[in-house]
């Protein structure tokens, strides 16, 4: 039985003192000696044929060590195919660079090498690329559109994904007479904007014939698979290193087709090869994310009850699939009925290819989901003239409803949302917020709560994959060694990017070793030493990471014992315990300390075997893998105050608080600040930030003067208020968090600029709540 | 994103930076604070030759009382502007605007000359340098000019500079007893350039109506617009509650407002209505208290 | 020799000459990290919104990206790395530590060189005005709520004369 001693201290994180002092290694700031520098050459058209390419004075420019293009890497590299057996899904695939057309303003068309980056630049001033310009495909109704131009001209149309189900009789509910409400969300294009942007350096051990590519990647093995595999080389010649990341978000776990083409031509030159994106590419080229036009329509009774639910999703997802395109719109299907009960459910999704910058994951890809049902709820209760919150209770799953067979088939168990919902309505004080918003209408300030109550799936267990035909494994590994000395190394196959895994994971390890977490040092993002994972991505980390880990601890104590056990000539282990870096032993009910420390067992296991129980190995090292619950769920509400300026349409964020339960905590501060950032994150989005393509599919945000992020001055302080149910199913009883904050700002802004705005009758319907959007909406009143 | 290749020069004296430009035609740029030339030049979207660096010249730093104007140099940063007494006391719509200018390091380093001379259409100086009748001295090896700043602005990004001149001072009138003043920016996220913004100033005359009014606004079209006179008379109107909200709606309703792409020309009259009332409540309010 | 070569340079880093040669457009962002190896400056965006890249000139914040290393000449430059002298964490270092004011730690340089100014001009903020002088800096991992805090608590600190 573990006792608690480590895994729940709000510890001071490791990382920090590099981090704080500059003495962070990111991936600039390694040097490696006679490095060339890459730069790309990338379209300014939205959908045009390469007729030709002239690179003759490029060539000649000062520095310039090669120019590529897709027909050199076409025989380097094999082309992407992207083709999991998915009902609904389209194959397809495409090559590492353009050959015959480009797809989206910034596919990148050719690299230029050259002794530095200034050069580089200098060189692409001299290229002449002659394009044949195409119809592009400039937004969702436009994809869709009959006779549209295609952007993948293997496909009859822009259609690449589309699936469907229907579970229980809804039909039954649509009939003459019934009380339907119905609602529409279109959440804008939005993309990750980590402070780092991308960047990679390839160096090819020509003797060795082995590539080791540095580059800050959240997946480190699965991408040392593709990267192997598309380079045509094994995977053991493949070594990947991630050094300190400058935030990932989701944007830095595909092989994107810049850092193979990178690879390749390290291999080519026999040179080291690296490349830094600028901030433009960064907005235009790298990953962009949502873009969901979602309709519902529901079936309910005279108390606001749904009765059935229909799902209609239209996803932009871009020129190019890195994943497929079915997957991140399928989560939002799948776990849209959230906190609520449900049984007759319909969905439908149409994903489409534009000319725009791919799609990936981006921190909650499914961040539109609690927005969707709680927009609906707020929507029957409009309807109905009912108050939302009593609709969100007529609704709401109770603790005697669990565990809960969602209409999707996932189980909903050990997840609070009532008792969430009351203790954040509590928290926010609603009562007097009404009196002050009442008092604040009649001197024409527009003042409004908004709410949202969210269930945030994570971690995603093999399971998981299976049951939705998705090719993978969400199993995570880890390895704990003790040296002779009686240091602790730990390693998972995980990959930082500001989660604080070095103090987290340290916790986790040391805590049934006895050992204090300073003792442990965990070694990440080396594809050599940690063993293969899959990596950070979809809130498994402290799941998935910290149960593997504590899972080899344990298993490492347990071997301890048994030797101090022997050691010791007693009978059995029951009676002994690690605590302090040593043996303690319970005497008449009292712990008591044995005379052996943990230095002395490793000792003996390594250097003096011959002591060990009979038949046991030498050495302190325990390797293991995990393979969690097909899906854990944590859940949160919520609650925010705004002032709307109808004037000007401009929305003051006042207050935000969120109640949150995710289990067991390994260590309070981190989640706190993981919780904070995600809410932010999710404001931002909900305010500011677009991504915009004009009707030529031209990208006009290219720079962070038009992608807006928000600073200190437009995110309010954020309260957060934990309760902690642990998972029954999860070794550490955690759940998995850090997206959840994504989906409940995104509800929960809306939801406060409609509350406040209810005395003009309008609803905000989609994000961002520009001023300009809002005004728009006064102005038609 | 890294610039295309310049030579540099960063004279000590104004003859040598006047010299400078003289000898380099149109391929030169001169370098201030760098906090609006810099970006376009590391995104190449400015391409000079020579880049001719003002920042030694010692004599384009200074801020004086000169008779009845208050004189500043070209040099002199954003931050000097907002906290310095003598731009406080003899021009404070100057000194309240330049410390909304983007954030604490941009005003460290940004110039009231630079950001005359880029003339971003929605940037405070050349809004106020406008609002203020101010007038800009430049210089040049054939001589000296004096440019009213209702000439100076010439579009966006374009003033009436020629390519061998350098803005080296700012004259601007002092505020007059009684006068006050209102500002008011909108942008959607702090330190944002404003979407529209206005400036205004105004003393309360003996018959309970306005004198001396100055109106400008910013961001409705290439170059920032003097306004008053498109609502003579609602501001003749004596004050009352309401006068403020009357003198906007005029105005809102006769000023051009152009297209362009980051907001509607429906919304940005709504700001105009907004923040000009707000801006006249704000004058009047100073006024009325002496300050 | 043509005036766009490489020029020598001769500048004043964190108290100390460093001799190099640049060409007049090199950025002095790339110049102090890549010729001088200070790599505590982060590149974010190279048109000076991010504010990762933030140094003191003469003790006054400036954006690095937003220089040429020709301009520093004749300035005092100071980088994160002056921060730390002798082992111990700044005021602000420490605060920012002990709040969990940072994550992936990308934009922390940028904001301990930042602050440190500021608080030295403002030393008695509120937090309204802490937000206003924090929004020259993006973060994206941390949603300013423990930056804030830290500030405040530095603040404090700095007031009463302490370091923690």
């Amino acid at each position: 039985m573990t006792d608690r001693r480590t895994i729940g201290a709000p510890r001071l994180r490791r990382e920090d003192y590099r981090l704080v002092t500059g003495q962070g290694r990111y991936l600039d700031d390694i040097s490696i000696a006679g490095c060339l520098h890459a730069h790309f050459v990338r379209s300014p058209h939205a959908h045009a044929r390469i007729r030709s390419i002239d690179i003759a004075a490029a060539q000649q420019a000062e520095g310039v060590a090669a120019i590529v293009g897709g027909r050199e890497l076409a025989e380097w590299t094999t082309p992407l195919r992207m083709a999991p057996l998915i009902e609904g899904l389209r194959p397809v695939g495409f090559d590492t660079l353009p050959i015959d057309k480009v797809r989206f303003v910034g596919d990148p068309v050719l690299c230029i090498v050259a002794t530095d980056r200034y050069l580089a630049e200098d060189a692409a001033d001299l290229v002449a690329i002659d394009y044949e310009v195409l119809a592009a495909v400039a937004d969702l109704d436009q994809a869709f559109a009959p006779g549209a131009a295609l952007v993948d001209d293997e496909l009859p149309d822009n259609l690449i994904s589309q699936q469907s189900a229907t579970v229980g009789d809804p039909g039954r509910y649509f009939a003459e007479g019934a009380m339907i409400v119905e609602a529409s969300f279109r959440q804008q294009r939005q993309t990750h904007a980590p402070i780092e942007t991308r960047g990679c350096c390839a160096i090819w051990d020509q003797g060795r014939r082995h590539l080791t590519m540095h580059i800050g990647n959240q997946v480190p093995h699965p991408y040392r698979t593709q990267l192997a595999r598309r380079l045509k080389l094994s995977e053991s010649q493949v070594t990947v290193i991630s050094p300190d990341i400058g935030g990932g978000f989701g944007q830095k776990i595909a092989l994107y087709r810049e850092e193979l083409t990178v690879a390749a031509l390290a291999r080519e030159l026999k040179r080291p090869v690296r490349w830094r994106e600028d901030r433009a590419e960064n907005l235009i080229a790298a990953s962009h994310a949502r873009e969901d036009v979602v309709r519902t329509r529901v079936s309910v009774d005279g108390e606001g009850r749904i009765l059935a639910l229909e799902l209609d999703i239209r996803e932009d997802f871009g020129a190019y699939c890195f994943y497929p395109a079915n997957y991140l719109a399928r989560v939002v299907a799948m776990i849209l009925s959230g906190p609520y009960r449900l049984s007759n459910y319909a969905y439908d999704i149409k994903v489409v290819l534009t000319n725009k910058c791919g799609n990936g994951p981006m921190r909650a890809p499914m961040a539109i989901t609690s927005w969707v049902m709680d927009g609906t709820i707020e929507a029957i209760a409009r309807k109905l003239s009912l108050d939302p919150i009593a609709v969100r209770r007529t609704n709401m799953l109770r603790a005697t409803d669990l565990p809960y067979q969602m209409p999707t088939g996932l189980t909903l168990e050990d997840v609070t949302p009532s008792e969430t919902l009351d203790r954040a309505l509590e928290a926010f004080g609603i009562a007097e917020f009404r009196a002050r918003q009442q008092a604040d209408r009649a001197r024409g300030i527009f003042r409004g709560v908004g709410l949202c109550c969210v269930v945030e799936s994570t971690t995603y267990g093999s399971a998981f994959y299976k049951a939705a035909g998705i090719p993978g494994s969400g199993h995570e590994s880890g390895w704990v060694k003790i040296e002779p000395s009686g240091a602790v190394n730990a390693s998972v196959g995980l990959m930082a990017s500001g989660q604080g895994y070095e103090t987290t994971f340290a916790q986790v390890v040391a805590d049934p070793l006895g050992v204090d977490p300073d003792d442990v040092q965990i070694h990440i993002g080396n594809t050599d030493t940690a063993p293969y994972g899959m990596g950070s991505r979809g809130a498994r980390g402290g799941t998935a990471g910290g149960s593997v880990l504590l899972i080899a601890s344990e298993a490492l104590r347990d071997k301890v014992l048994t030797i101090a056990t022997t050691l010791l000539g007693l009978n059995t282990s029951g009676e002994l315990r690690l605590n302090n870096r040593r043996i303690e032993r319970r005497l008449a009910g009292a712990w008591t300390d044995a005379g052996l420390s943990l230095a002395d067992i490793a000792h003996v296991a390594y250097l003096d075997p011959l002591r060990l129980p009979v038949g046991m190995e030498p050495g302190l090292e325990a390797h293991r893998a995990y393979d969690p619950p097909p899906m854990t769920f944590s859940n949160a509400t919520h609650i925010c105050e705004v002032v709307v300026d109808v004037a000007t349409g401009k929305v003051n964020l006042e207050r935000y608080i969120v109640v949150e339960d995710c289990g067991t905590v390994l260590n309070p501060l981190i989640v706190r600040g993981q919780q904070q950032g995600a809410i932010a994150m999710g404001i931002s989005g909900a305010l500011l930030e677009e991504v915009v393509y004009d009707e030529h599919a031209q990208n006009r945000s290219g720079s962070f003067a038009d992608y807006l992020l928000a600073t200190a001055v437009e995110i309010p302080p954020i309260e957060v208020i934990s309760q902690h149910t642990p998972n029954q199913k999860t070794p550490t009883g955690s759940k998995g968090m850090s997206e959840g904050g994504v989906m409940g700002a995104t509800g929960a802004l809306p939801s406060a600029v409609n509350d406040a705005l209810a005395p003009f009758g309008v609803v905000a319907e989609a994000q961002p709540l520009s001023p300009m959007y809002i005004r728009s909406l006064l102005r038609s009143v | 994103m890294k610039p295309a290749r310049f030579a540099y020069d960063a004279p000590a004296t104004l003859e040598g930076v006047l010299r400078s430009l003289a000898a380099a035609g149109d391929g030169a740029k001169v370098i201030a604070g760098g906090q609006s030339l810099a970006p376009m030049l590391n995104m190449r979207l400015a391409r000079p030759d020579r880049l001719i660096d003002i920042n030694a010249v010692g004599e384009l730093g200074e801020i004086a009382l000169d008779g009845n104007w208050l004189s500043i140099g070209a040099l002199v940063r954003h931050d000097a502007l907002a906290r310095t007494a003598l731009v406080q006391q003899h021009c404070p719509l100057l000194a309240h605007a330049a410390a909304t200018i983007g954030h604490y390091a941009i005003r460290k380093r940004g110039t009231i000359g630079g950001s005359l001379a880029h003339a971003d259409p929605a940037a405070q100086l050349p809004l106020v340098a406008l609002a203020l009748d101010a007038e800009m001295d430049l210089r040049s090896t054939r001589g000296s000019r004096i440019v009213a700043a209702r000439d100076f602005f010439l579009s966006v990004f374009s003033t009436v500079l020629d390519s061998d001149e350098l803005l080296v001072r700012v004259r601007i009138p002092r505020s007059s007893a009684g006068e006050g003043f209102g500002f008011r920016l909108f942008n959607q996220r702090a330190g944002d350039f404003a979407l529209v913004a206005v400036a205004a100033t105004l003393a309360r005359g003996p018959d309970n109506r306005v004198a001396r009014l100055r109106l400008a606004i910013g961001g409705i079209g290439p170059v920032p617009a003097r306004v008053e006179h498109l609502a003579a008379s609602e501001t003749g109107e004596p004050f009352s509650e309401q006068w403020s909200a009357r003198v906007a709606a005029a105005i809102a309703d006769a000023v051009k407002i152009e297209e362009n792409e980051r907001a509607p020309v429906a919304f940005r009259k709504e700001l105009v209505v907004a923040l000009m009332r707000e801006a006249l409540d704000e004058a009047l309010d100073r006024a009325g208290r002496g300050s | 020799m043509s005036a766009l070569d490489p020029v020598p340079l001769l500048l004043n880093i964190n108290g100390a000459t460093r001799r190099l040669f640049a060409e007049p457009r090199r950025l002095l962002s790339d110049v102090l990290r890549e010729d001088c190896g200070l790599t505590g400056l982060h590149v974010g965006c190279e048109h000076g919104v991010c504010g990762a890249c933030t140094i003191l000139l003469d003790g006054a914040p400036a954006r690095a990206c937003l220089m040429y290393a020709v301009q520093a000449q004749g300035h005092e430059i100071t980088t994160i790395e002056a921060f730390d002298a002798g082992g111990e964490l700044s005021v602000v270092q420490q605060a920012l530590h002990e709040e969990h004011g940072l994550q992936c730690g990308f934009c922390t340089p940028g904001i301990v060189v930042t602050m440190e100014a500021w608080l030295a001009e403002h030393p008695d903020p509120t937090e309204t005005e802490i937000r206003d002088a924090l929004s020259g800096n993006l973060c994206r991992c941390t949603g300013y709520h423990n930056i804030v805090a830290a500030i405040v608590k530095a603040a404090a600190r700095r007031r009463e004369g302490r370091a923690t």
